[in-house]
């Protein structure tokens, strides 16, 4: 899920597709739809349909945080923040 | 084949997820493009799989194939290694009808209808293995009237069983299982179909074909 959280929040306002999610995390689609099923019942992302770019294509489903998802990426990444840093350090 | 994987991952994901089964078959053509189509499908039948213990539909199906491969086509497996001529464990016999015992009454009177009738009642208890393995197959589509037309035909091949083993005086406890296995399929149909009927209330009693 951090990995899914911490490519979501990248240009947090930018819709994604559950394709380009999978590549972008290296997660399998058999990881991916249950974490998206998860956070979207949470709240933390929201979804919507795109028409699609070629005629004779279906509808794609696009994905991307909502407040309350971007307010927890950035707590995690603020808690991962000082571990990382004593990480450097040691 | 993705596709195929995909319309399975759609029937697991129910109407509560149809929005993400066609979200999964939208990307579809973005794992062609990649040349993944396959591995793709197949995570999403995992996802939906995954997934099914989360809703009652789901709960439901899974509780349904459980009871249906789990009990009832082992039940009818072991049935039908008992006919075929295995050794059954309520039985010292080997087989389902052992002969009567060399030189005893019953060997002397009844030897001809013996050897005249168990070729048949094999076939009958062979059939009845068949039918309780068809029996797990409507529970599973969930047709209730063929599930009730199944069972009265297993009742009536095991009265029928029951009274010719009684009257050639063969080992009655062939009959005694099949009737035992009547009773825990129907016990298996009434809670499958009571529960069904929670979840889906207006659901029909029969499948549209």
């Amino acid at each position: 899920m951090l990995a899914l959280l911490a490519a979501l929040s990248q240009g947090a306002q930018r819709w994604r597709h559950g394709y380009d999610l999978m590549n972008e995390t290296g997660l399998k689609s058999g990881t991916l739809y249950p974490l998206l099923m998860r956070m979207t019942d949470g709240g933390l992302v929201e979804s919507e349909w795109r028409q699609p770019s070629q005629p004779g294509r279906p509808p794609r489903h696009v994905y991307r945080l909502t407040a309350a998802g971007v307010s927890l990426a950035r707590s995690v990444e603020t808690d991962a923040a000082p571990s990382r840093g004593m990480a450097a350090l040691a | 084949m993705a596709r195929a994987l995909l319309s399975l991952a759609a029937a697991c994901l129910g109407e509560r997820r149809r929005d993400w089964a066609l979200a999964m078959q939208g990307e579809l053509q973005a794992a062609v493009e990649q040349g993944r189509p396959l591995a793709f499908a197949a995570g999403c039948v995992l996802a939906a799989w995954r997934e099914m213990p989360n809703h009652r539909e789901g709960r439901f199906a899974l509780a349904n194939n459980a009871l249906a491969l789990g009990l009832l086509v082992p039940m009818a497996g072991l049935q039908i290694a008992w006919a075929a001529g295995f050794s059954s464990p309520f039985s010292a016999t080997i087989g389902l009808y052992g002969g009567p015992a060399p030189g005893s009454v019953e060997d002397l009177y009844l030897f001809e209808a013996f050897t005249g009738a168990v070729p048949s009642l094999v076939g009958l208890s062979l059939f009845l293995c068949l039918l309780q393995l068809r029996f797990a197959w409507l529970l599973l589509e969930g047709d209730w009237l063929r599930v009730a037309g199944v069972a009265s035909l297993i009742a009536s091949a095991t009265a029928t069983l029951a009274i010719f083993t009684g009257v050639l005086f063969l080992d009655g406890r062939v009959a005694v299982l099949h009737g035992a296995a009547l009773a825990i399929d129907i016990a298996a149909a009434f809670v499958s179909a009571r529960w069904r009927d929670r979840i889906f209330p207006a659901a029909p009693a029969q499948r549209p074909c």
